[in-house]
């Protein structure tokens, strides 16, 4: 299946300074309705990648393929299959939201009469549809930002790069933000790329992850694999004679390893569920005062990625990662 | 169905062609220019010389309604390459106050509020941008510049009689080919002002100012350096010269036509240069 990103050993210069260092990676596939979300740090390459990607962006060696299509060499068929929602203000103050989709519209190849059409259902869609005719500087910031989306995706397009979408939103709007991020993958069948700082829009909204590093991929991860991998690990406190919780644990194929004080720390295998603990405390006579489902969080994840965070014995190093080829 | 019950739906039918793609930012831009009273005025105004110049030729072959001046008005109305290059100027003239009003409104808002990256990131490139927006002047210019005067020359032709045609058809050869080289090279002052100044008033200011500026320096430089190739740093002057060439006049003193194309041509590249440094999508701070 075709990645929706492929990048080969892709270096970027702006200027002397050289931003993306060497990246490798095949991220998502064509056509899956899938989110890609791309974190680091300020000044990690995030916004160079996107650029690159757009094709406004020369790479210095190494290339960079969108949707099958090289963004250097086949800008065209790239950008005819991609909407961009910029992170900085980007929409011409004195026009109406309509005039302005209609003109993007058009531009992306819509025939005039669908590019009417569209430029008003999608700011329906998006939530400015009585808003629709005033001038696009009467906006408020969160109504900007709907607008950049309704932009990005009035032509219908395979991939959509939303660059920091949930920026500047209140709590409403970043809901309905990433409600509307949400839908376009299970709904319409669009890649995302969602760039974003705030790590927990990423974990919402998001299939897959990379974290970029000083110009390299610093950690791959697939979130739904993660999810359902960290779902096994349970912390258990309880009360009462907890001696024959091990064996009993055992009946269901988990693992249990007493810290004293009534506290567990428990693996379960896949396929069974937190209920079985349940079941089992209530046939020991065992009360339950604490049952943490402990899980690497996309922070966690993260701050582990860029350094901020000792790593837990076994993992494999970013570096070690990187460098071979898998990602 | 009513489009606010419709819901979003992904666009999957038929795209239009480059071609359709590349008429998009005139067809707009034509629409907002054309509903500003201002430019509308000034369109109407730059038509009152061919107007004019169309009495003039009609005159020209109805003496008979001017006996009152005696033999006077027969040496006066005559339709020759004098007539176009005067009619050129004046129309010239014209141009430059419409570009300096309806160019800076075209590029300025776009750089202003970092629209650029929503245009790029679409399948339009950096030429076809200034193509479009080019297409644009051209649109309002051509109607009063070189569509009056190949109007004028047909009218004189039909007037005239087959004879005068084939003797003078360089004149309608010039004014198509002298005015299509103004309009670029307004055009791309207009735009090349606005991608730099970004203030739409300040931008048309700087159309303007640049000629007077241009046309100031050049005289200086040749009474300072007591030199006469200066004028060709005149973009008007230098733009006069080809035109007599064009329309077979005596040439002004100074440098010869040749010489002012290349100028012309220098300008119009440094021009191309300065777009093409401003229209980026991003900037890049090395």
């Amino acid at each position: 299946m075709t990645p929706v990103i492929e990048l080969n050993n892709l270096r970027v210069k702006l200027g002397r300074r050289e931003i993306l260092k060497g990246v490798t990676c095949r991220l998502g596939a064509a056509g899956s309705g899938k989110a890609i979300g791309l974190l680091g740090p300020n000044g990690a390459g995030k916004s160079t990648l996107i650029l690159t990607l757009l094709g406004f962006h020369r790479p210095s060696g190494g290339e960079a393929r969108v949707l099958g299509f090289d963004c250097h060499k086949q800008p065209r068929q790239v950008k005819a299959r991609v909407g961009y929602m910029p992170e900085n203000e980007a929409l011409i103050a004195g026009m109406s939201a309509v005039r302005m989709l209609r003109i993007m519209g058009e531009l992306s190849g819509l025939p005039p009469r669908v590019a009417l059409e569209k430029a008003h259902e999608v700011l329906f869609h998006v939530g400015l549809g009585e808003a629709r005719y005033r001038p696009l500087g009467t906006y408020s910031l969160g109504m900007k930002q709907m607008a950049k989306l309704a932009q990005a995706i009035i032509h219908g397009p395979e991939l959509v790069i939303l660059d920091e979408p949930t920026n500047g939103l209140d709590p409403a709007a970043r809901a309905r933000m990433l409600k509307l991020v949400a839908e376009m993958k299970s709904e319409h069948g669009m890649n995302v790329v969602l760039c974003s700082h705030l790590l927990r829009d990423v974990e919402e909204v998001c299939d897959e992850v990379v974290i970029l590093k000083d110009g390299a991929i610093a950690h791959h991860a697939n979130l739904e694999e993660e999810r359902r991998a960290n779902r096994r690990f349970v912390e258990l406190e309880v009360a009462g004679d907890d001696g024959k919780l091990a064996a009993a644990l055992s009946e269901h194929g988990a693992e249990g390893v007493n810290e004293g004080g009534g506290r567990w720390r428990i693996v379960l295998p896949p396929g069974v569920g937190l209920d079985v603990l349940w079941r089992i405390a209530a046939r020991e006579g065992l009360d339950v005062r604490r049952l943490t489902h402990r899980r690497d969080s996309l922070e966690e994840i993260f701050l582990k990625a860029v350094g901020h965070m000792p790593r837990t014995a076994g993992e494999t190093l970013p570096e070690e990662v990187a460098s071979n080829g898998r990602l | 169905m009513a489009v606010y019950r419709r819901g979003y739906r992904r666009y999957q039918g038929r795209l239009t062609g480059e071609w359709e793609r590349l008429m998009v930012l005139p067809r707009f831009a034509w629409e907002g220019l054309l509903q500003q009273r201002l430019i509308a005025i000034l369109f109407v105004l730059a038509l009152f010389w061919p107007v004019g110049c169309a009495l003039f030729i009609y005159l020209s072959h109805h003496l008979d309604l001017l006996q009152g001046f005696g033999g006077a008005a027969g040496n006066f109305f005559q339709v020759n390459g004098e007539f176009f290059f005067v009619f050129m100027n004046v129309q010239s003239f014209a141009a430059i106050i419409l570009s300096a009003f309806a160019g800076p409104s075209l590029i300025a808002p776009d750089l202003a509020n970092g629209a650029l990256p929503l245009y790029f990131s679409r399948p339009l490139t950096r030429t076809t941008y200034v193509l479009s927006r080019m297409l644009v002047l051209v649109g309002v210019l051509s109607p009063v510049t070189w569509i009056p005067g190949l109007v004028l020359f047909a009218m004189q032709s039909g007037m005239a009689g087959w004879g005068w045609f084939a003797e003078n058809y360089r004149f309608g050869l010039a004014v198509v080919g002298g005015f299509f080289l103004w309009i670029l090279l307004v055009s791309l002052l207009a735009m090349a002002c606005s991608a730099y100044v970004r203030w739409r008033v300040v931008a048309g200011a700087l159309v303007l100012g640049l000629f007077f500026i241009l046309g100031g320096a050049a005289e200086l430089a040749n009474a300072v350096l007591r030199v006469d190739w200066a004028s060709a740093l005149n973009p008007a002057r230098s733009m006069e010269q080809v035109w007599r060439a064009m329309l077979g006049l005596r040439p002004l003193p100074g440098p010869d036509a040749w010489q002012c194309a290349v100028c012309l041509g220098v300008m119009v590249a440094v021009l191309a240069v300065v777009l093409s440094r401003k229209l980026r999508p991003v900037e890049v701070v090395s």
